[in-house]
């Protein structure tokens, strides 16, 4: 089993997950003995080919598509960057603006901002106090120029999920297209493109425990793109650039083993999730949950405590070997506060006061108990130092 | 370099921070800075004697350089006459702690700015004094006193997220409200409301709550987040209430923040 060292506690699944064993085991014949190029004519290239197109039958019946509505990418950023650049210069004749809700990873406000110096002209939405995208509210944002809608499935920072189907439908006969970043919430609510009628699905290879470095985008029969990579014409044009075979392989068997444990690992992290929220919020005073108090991931409790500030937290934690991880991972490096959490409605120093737990396939109850002997103390060891905490 | 790749004297320093506290006296100044955008909030307290720093204190609210700094500051300047502190620099305390990240040097800024701060309130005759009864009073007396001043947008979003009157709360239910500090009866407004949504936010340009005892301990316990020295400058959003602008008087200083109701009282 892939456990994390019994000493250390990782809770930060949003950030990094492990590969599955079983999955690098279907992936190990693939760098040696069963190598090959499916663009080549000879028997490894046809070997490879076979392989090649089982994978995409697999990753493409774990979303309910069709194998030809998949196109495998470097990840979720690819996979981003691809539906909405992609989509946007296809179809620039129908209009120039796309709508992105205010909750989305940060690859996609950058990618807003691209295509704004692109001209394209790009409305953000802003989410309900618990992170949610009202579809209502997304609809004043829609006008006769709106080519393309972006929203989550689930907020990858504070875990709250989107009303998906109800924005599917909302936008159904409009000729507006939706995109769907689901790397949040794959593996841990079903998604199924047979039932929602959303136009392009962002996946990544890792976060259902497949090799890092790889993802997907599901883009429906009939809707057209404009390639990003130009190169040999792979991917039916939309992706140039030789097949990833092992990688692939190993992204069909982790979707293989998610779908199959999907219905029993999700209430297991579901409990463990409610159980840390409600001795979190019970214990430690003037502690609160960010995202919604229902509707959120199974894997994930995003908390604040008033008047201390998250790296100090994630510092301690982290001198008691626990990874836990604060706001955005990705954001960090600009020292502002996260995105998403301000648009919740949070003042600049309860996000910055923000602590995301994440728990994962190889996370134990014994993590729980781990976190709850250490956090309260350190909770109130920086309250005792900081000018923001009365203590009275 | 990333953020949390600190040396270890940076490290000690965050874990088993020197000289954590306030300091109280006549023979105090207090020096206080902060950048809300990088959650930092520092504040220094010194006592002088002899022209020497006698002690020195400090809390902060901020990251671990922030802590680390602070601490290694105290360090530096305990003892050292107030033209030898005031000569010490933002690098000499990232010198001290064997360097900072190059994304948290604005830290060691905000520590050294902090002692700056406390020291020219020293010299200027700014001792620390705790509120006296009669400044409290004229707080308290701020119903009048409360400026009247024109918030942006209020007339457009009347009916739409904004509201002069509230006969029945239950209409803000889950809704992200601000409730503009029109004395008691919007103090008594928002504890009503946290009975019908979790996000509650009291704006008052005041530095305390300018209110009955009762009234005001009622807030302080309650779930109601109150934002001292603010004022209400705009609201803003497409078709309805979406965000305000709120000026922060002290930092002087401008945000928004996303609030779904604004209740100003008597508009």
């Amino acid at each position: 089993m892939a456990l994390p060292p019994e000493d250390e506690v990782y809770l930060d699944y949003q950030s990094a997950r492990p590969v599955d064993p079983r999955v690098v085991e279907a992936m190990l014949p693939y760098f040696t003995e069963r190598f090959g190029n499916p663009a080549s004519l000879h028997a490894p290239g046809d070997r490879a080919t076979e392989t090649f197109e089982q994978s995409r039958a697999a990753v493409a019946g774990f979303l309910g598509a069709s194998p030809e509505e998949i196109v495998f990418t470097s990840g979720a950023t690819e996979s981003n960057n691809l539906a909405l650049i992609g989509y946007a210069s296809r179809n620039k004749r129908s209009g120039d603006h796309l709508v992105i809700s205010e909750v989305e990873h940060i690859s996609l406000h950058n990618i807003g901002k691209y295509l704004e110096k692109e001209g394209f002209r790009v409305t953000k939405v802003p989410p309900d106090q618990f992170g949610r995208i009202n579809p209502d509210k997304l609809r004043t944002r829609i006008t006769d120029d709106t080519i393309l809608v972006s929203v989550c499935w689930a907020s990858n920072e504070i875990g709250t999920l989107q009303p998906i189907p109800a924005i599917a439908e909302m936008l159904k006969g409009t000729g507006v297209a939706l995109h769907v970043d689901a790397v949040a919430a794959e593996g841990q609510v079903p998604i199924d493109m047979a039932t929602v009628p959303v136009d392009l699905l962002t996946i990544s290879s890792n976060d259902i425990y497949g090799p890092p470095g790889l993802g997907a985008l599901y883009v429906r029969s009939g809707v057209r793109l404009a390639p990003i990579t130009m190169g040999g014409g792979q991917e039916r044009g939309l992706r140039s650039g030789t097949e990833n075979l092992p990688g692939i392989v190993g992204m069909a068997a982790a979707a293989r083993i998610a779908a199959a444990e999907l219905a029993t690992e999700a209430p297991r992290l579901a409990a463990m999730r409610d159980r840390l929220i409600s001795e979190v919020l019970s214990t430690i005073p003037d502690s609160h949950l960010n995202g919604h108090p229902v509707d959120r991931l199974p894997n994930n409790a995003h908390f604040r405590f008033d008047g201390v500030e998250g790296e100090s937290l994630l510092l301690s934690m982290r001198d008691q070997g626990i990874a836990v991880s604060t706001g955005s991972a990705c954001s960090s490096k600009t020292l502002e506060p996260s995105r998403t959490l301000i648009s919740c409605g949070l003042l600049h120093e309860e996000a910055h006061g923000s602590l995301e737990f994440t728990f994962g396939r190889y996370s134990r109850e014994s993590d729980i108990d781990r976190v709850m002997s250490v956090l309260p103390g350190i909770v109130k060891r920086l309250r005792d130092m900081s000018p923001l905490y009365d203590t009275a | 370099m990333k953020s949390t790749q600190y040396s270890e004297k940076t490290l000690d320093h965050f874990r088993n921070p020197r000289n954590v506290g306030i300091l109280e006296g006549d023979d105090v100044a207090v020096g206080r800075v902060g950048n809300p955008v990088c959650g930092d909030l520092m504040e220094m307290y010194v006592r002088v004697k002899d022209d020497r720093i006698d002690d020195i204190k400090f809390q902060t609210f901020g990251c671990g350089s922030a802590v680390a700094t602070s601490s290694m500051i105290t360090e530096l300047v305990m003892g050292k006459t107030l033209d030898e502190a005031v000569e010490v620099t933002r690098a000499d305390v990232a010198d001290a702690l064997d360097g900072l990240p190059p994304v948290k040097m604005h830290c060691s800024n905000l520590a050294a700015d902090a002692l700056h701060d406390a020291i020219k309130n020293w010299r200027s005759g700014k001792r620390l004094t705790p509120l006296g009864a009669e400044e409290i009073a004229a707080a308290g007396a701020g119903c009048g006193a409360r400026e009247a001043t024109v918030v942006q947008g209020v007339a457009e979003y009347a009916g739409k997220g904004v509201y002069g009157s509230l006969d029945d709360v239950s209409v803000l239910a889950d809704k992200r409200v601000l409730v503009v500090d029109k004395g008691i009866p919007s103090a008594r407004l928002a504890l009503a409301l946290t009975g019908v949504t979790p996000r509650v936010i009291f704006v008052t340009e005041l530095e305390t709550l300018g209110l009955p005892e009762e009234v005001a301990t009622g807030v302080k316990r309650s779930d109601v987040k109150v934002l001292l020295r603010s004022r209400l400058l705009a609201v803003r959003g497409e078709g309805e209430v979406e965000k305000v602008l709120i000026r922060d008087l002290d930092e002087d200083d401008e945000y928004e923040l996303f609030v779904d109701a604004v209740v100003l009282l008597g508009t």
